[in-house]
C-alpha cells in the first residue's frame, strides 16, 4: 500500500501539466462560451500517448490523466478516450469518443465532436464510427459539447467490441475520474476568490460559515479523487460504482457551496467556475447517477438479501 | 501509487485473525462485544487478553525493539486496529495505551516514567483514562481550569474532569492541569487513580454504559517526577497525542459488518430489495470506503515518517460522516436496534453518538482544515 505517486506517475502527471498549461485559460474568442471542446489539446493528448495510458502502463495512469486533463476549464474526450477506450476488445480508435447510452434520439455528451461512440445497447457495446453519420449540435449551459443523432443510426455497421457492463464500469470510473479534477479546479477557483472578496470589511473566506463548508468541499475533493484512482487501479465493478456513487452523490452540495461563495460572479459566463460545475452537473445524472451506481454497489455485495 | 496489500501484510492479518479466534472467548460476541469498550465487562476482560495478545508478540509490535517492539511499520498497526476493531475491539481501553499513550512517553517521557509505565502497557495489564476534558473545556481545551500548584518537590491539584472514559477503573491518569496563568500554561501527570484525593462519580448518558465519569481532584499530591516535559509546555505533546487518536480508531472498518446486520434483518422482514434502501446503503458504503482509503492516506505518511498533517483531519470528518449517516439510517430503517433488536447495533448507535464530539469536534476539524489545507484567513 503505497498512497503517493510513483516516480514515474509524477512524471506523467507533471507532463500532462505542462502540456495543458496554455490551456488553463480560454482561448481568445471562448471566454464566454458555455463548453469549449479543444481539438488542439485532443490532438496534443493523443500525439503524446497519453491517452493510451491505460493501455501502456495501467488504468491508473489512465485515470490520474484524466483527473490532471479534467482540471482544466476546457474540455476534450479524456476519460472516454484514455479509460474507456483501454477496456475495449479489438483495435482502440484514437478518439475523440463519445459514450452512447439510453434513447438514440437524445442528446449525448461529447458526441458533436467525437470521431467514433462507444454504444451501450443491451447488454453489448459497439464501436460506432460517425464519419458517415449525420449529427447536430445540441446547446445547453452544461460545460460538455452535446450532440444527437439526426437518425436512427445502422447499428448492423457498428463493430461489437466487448461487453456493456464492462463498459458501463469504466465509464463509472471516468465519471468519477473527470469529476475529481472538476471538483479540485472549481475549489481552486473558489478559494481563491473568497480571499480576495472582501464583505463588511472582511475575507469572504475568513467568515467560519464559509470555511466549515469549503473544508468539506475540500475533504469530498480528497476522497472523490482517491476512490477514482481505487476504482481504476483495482478494475472492480464494485469500486467504480463505489466512486461514481460518491462523485455523483456530492455534485449538489458542490454547486451549491462554490456558486454560493462565488457570489454574483459565479454566474457569469465571464468567469470560469460554470465550466466546472456545469462539468459535474453534466456529470451527475449520467448512468442513473448516485442513487443508480449505489443500487449497483449494494446489489454486488448484498445480491443474496432479497 | 499501489493500493495492493503486500503478501507478508495479508498473511500478517490472517495471523491476527487467528489469533482473534484463539484467544475469544465463545461468548465473545454474544455477551462483550456488544456491551462496547466502557464497560466493566469488557475493561476486565481487557485485563485478561491483552497479556495474552502480548504474549503472542501482537501488543506493541509496532512500539521501537528498545520498548519491547519489532519496529512493525504503521500499516501492521492499522491491520490489527482494523481486526480489533471487526471484532468488537477486545483490547478494550488499552488501544489508547498501545497507539498513542506509549508513543508519547517514549518521545516525551522521562527515563525513569519510561521504565515505571512503558513495560506495564506492553504487557498488556494496566488501564489508563485520559484527564482531559472538564465542565468548561472540552474542545476548547485549553480553557481548562484544573490546577497544578507548586508545593516542595511536587504539586497539589484541584479540580474537576468530566466524561472521562475508562475512569472507574483505570489506574492512572493522563492528567492535564494548569500551572501557570497562561492560557497554554498547562502541564501533563502521570496520577495513579488511588492517590488520596481523587474521586470517580459515574453517570447515565447516551453512549455506552460506564463511558462517562466525573473525576474530582481534591488536594491530591502528585511528585514532580509524575510530570511529562516541561512544565507548562504541554501543548506540543498534546498536539502530538491527538494527531494519533484522531485516526487511531479504524470505524470505516465495520460499516460492511454492521450492515450486514441491518441488511439481514431487514431481508428477513421482506424488505431485502427495497430500491430506496440499496440506493441509500450503496451510498452508505462508498463514505465507508473514502473515510478508508482517507485514512491510508494518514497512515502511509506516518509510514515514511512524515508529521502530523491536516490528512488525519480529514479522515476523520470522513469517518465520522459516514457513521453518522449509518447510525440514521439504523434510526429510519431499524429502529428497534434501540429496543429488542440486535445489541451490535445497538452499541453501534450508542457508541456513535458522540463520535462528531470527542476528540476535537467535527466543526474543530474543518476550522483545522480550513487553515491547513486551504490557507484561509482567520477572521478578527
Amino acid at each position: 500500500m503505497d498512497m503517493e505517486l510513483t516516480g514515474e506517475q509524477r512524471l506523467l502527471v507533471d507532463a500532462v501539466e505542462t502540456l495543458g498549461a496554455r490551456w488553463q485559460t480560454m482561448p481568445p474568442g471562448h471566454e464566454r462560451d458555455y463548453a469549449h471542446y479543444e481539438a488542439n489539446l485532443q490532438f496534443a493528448l493523443a500525439d503524446g500517448g497519453f491517452l493510451r495510458a491505460g493501455l501502456d502502463m495501467g488504468m491508473l495512469e489512465a485515470a490520474l490523466v484524466a483527473i490532471e486533463v479534467s482540471r482544466l476549464p476546457v474540455v476534450t474526450s479524456v476519460g472516454a478516450s484514455a479509460l474507456v477506450s483501454a477496456a475495449l476488445t479489438g483495435d482502440v480508435p484514437a478518439g475523440p469518443i463519445a459514450i452512447v447510452s439510453g434513447d438514440w434520439h437524445k442528446a449525448q455528451r461529447m458526441l458533436s465532436v467525437a470521431n467514433h461512440a462507444i454504444v451501450l445497447r443491451d447488454d453489448r457495446a459497439l464501436l460506432l464510427d460517425l464519419a458517415d453519420v449525420a449529427i447536430e449540435p445540441v446547446g445547453s449551459v452544461y460545460a460538455y459539447p452535446y450532440g444527437r443523432f439526426v437518425a436512427e443510426p445502422d447499428w448492423a455497421a457498428a463493430i461489437p467490441v466487448g461487453d456493456a457492463a464492462t463498459l458501463r464500469q469504466w465509464a463509472r470510473v471516468a465519471i468519477a475520474c473527470e469529476a475529481a479534477g472538476a471538483t479540485q479546479a472549481a475549489i481552486a477557483l473558489t478559494v481563491d476568490h473568497v480571499k480576495q472578496r472582501f464583505a463588511f470589511g472582511r475575507a469572504i473566506g475568513s467568515y467560519q460559515a464559509v470555511q466549515h463548508r469549503l473544508a468539506q468541499c475540500h475533504q469530498i475533493a480528497r476522497a472523490m479523487r482517491f476512490l477514482a484512482l481505487h476504482a481504476a487501479w483495482s478494475g472492480d465493478a464494485t469500486g467504480a460504482d463505489v466512486a461514481a456513487t460518491y462523485a455523483q452523490d456530492h455534485v449538489n452540495k458542490l454547486a451549491f457551496d462554490l456558486h454560493q461563495f462565488s457570489g454574483g460572479m459565479g454566474v457569469t459566463c465571464e468567469y470560469q467556475l460554470h465550466f466546472f460545475t456545469y462539468r459535474l452537473r453534466a456529470l451527475q445524472g449520467e448512468f442513473g447517477g448516485a442513487d443508480g451506481a449505489a443500487t449497483g454497489v449494494f446489489d454486488r455485495l448484498w445480491s443474496s438479501a432479497a | 501509487m499501489e493500493f495492493a496489500w503486500t503478501a507478508e501484510q495479508q498473511a500478517y492479518r490472517s495471523h491476527v485473525r487467528g489469533a482473534l479466534d484463539d484467544l475469544l472467548p465463545d461468548d465473545w460476541d454474544s455477551h462483550y462485544a456488544p456491551q462496547g469498550y466502557g464497560s466493566a465487562d469488557q475493561i476486565n476482560f481487557s485485563r485478561e487478553f491483552c497479556p495474552k495478545l502480548a504474549e503472542r508478540g501482537l501488543l506493541v509490535r509496532h512500539w521501537p525493539a528498545q520498548w519491547g517492539g519489532e519496529s512493525a511499520d504503521p500499516w501492521e498497526q492499522f491491520i490489527l486496529a482494523e481486526e480489533m476493531k471487526w471484532r468488537g475491539e477486545p483490547r478494550g481501553p488499552q488501544y489508547m495505551n498501545v497507539n498513542w499513550l506509549g508513543p508519547v512517553l517514549m518521545k516525551y517521557g522521562t527515563p525513569e516514567q519510561q521504565n515505571e509505565h512503558l513495560g506495564r502497557i506492553r504487557r498488556g495489564e494496566v488501564i489508563w483514562c485520559q484527564g482531559y476534558s472538564e465542565p468548561g473545556a472540552g474542545t476548547d481545551l485549553a480553557a481548562l481550569q484544573t490546577r497544578a500548584e507548586p508545593k516542595g518537590n511536587g504539586y497539589v491539584v484541584n479540580g474537576q474532569k468530566i466524561w472521562t472514559s475508562y475512569s472507574r477503573l483505570a489506574d492512572f491518569c493522563f492528567l492535564l492541569a494548569r500551572t501557570g496563568p497562561g492560557r497554554k500554561d498547562i502541564s501533563i501527570f502521570l496520577v495513579p487513580m488511588n492517590t488520596p484525593g481523587i474521586e470517580v462519580k459515574p453517570f447515565p448518558g447516551l453512549v455506552g454504559e460506564g463511558h462517562l465519569n466525573e473525576v474530582f481532584f481534591t488536594d491530591v499530591e502528585v511528585p514532580g517526577s509524575a510530570r511529562v516535559g516541561e512544565e507548562g509546555k504541554a501543548w506540543d505533546i498534546i498536539t502530538y497525542a491527538l494527531s494519533f487518536e484522531r485516526v487511531g480508531i479504524p470505524r470505516y472498518h465495520v460499516g460492511k459488518k454492521l450492515l450486514d446486520k441491518a441488511i439481514a434483518q431487514l431481508a428477513h422482514e421482506g424488505r431485502g430489495d427495497d430500491p430506496i434502501i440499496k440506493a441509500r446503503v450503496g451510498r452508505i458504503v462508498a463514505k465507508f470506503e473514502a473515510a478508508r482509503l482517507l485514512t491510508y492516506v494518514v497512515v502511509d505518511q506516518r509510514a515514511k515518517g512524515a508529521g502530523p498533517s491536516v490528512d488525519a483531519n480529514i479522515s476523520r470528518i470522513t469517518a465520522s460522516e459516514a457513521c453518522t449517516d449509518l447510525t440514521n439510517f439504523l434510526m429510519e430503517y431499524v429502529p428497534d436496534c434501540l429496543t429488542t433488536g440486535d445489541p451490535v447495533l445497538r452499541e453501534f448507535h450508542r457508541g456513535n453518538i458522540a463520535a462528531t464530539i470527542a476528540a476535537g469536534t467535527y466543526e474543530l476539524q474543518l476550522n483545522l482544515i480550513a487553515r491547513g489545507a486551504l490557507d484561509l484567513p482567520r477572521g478578527n
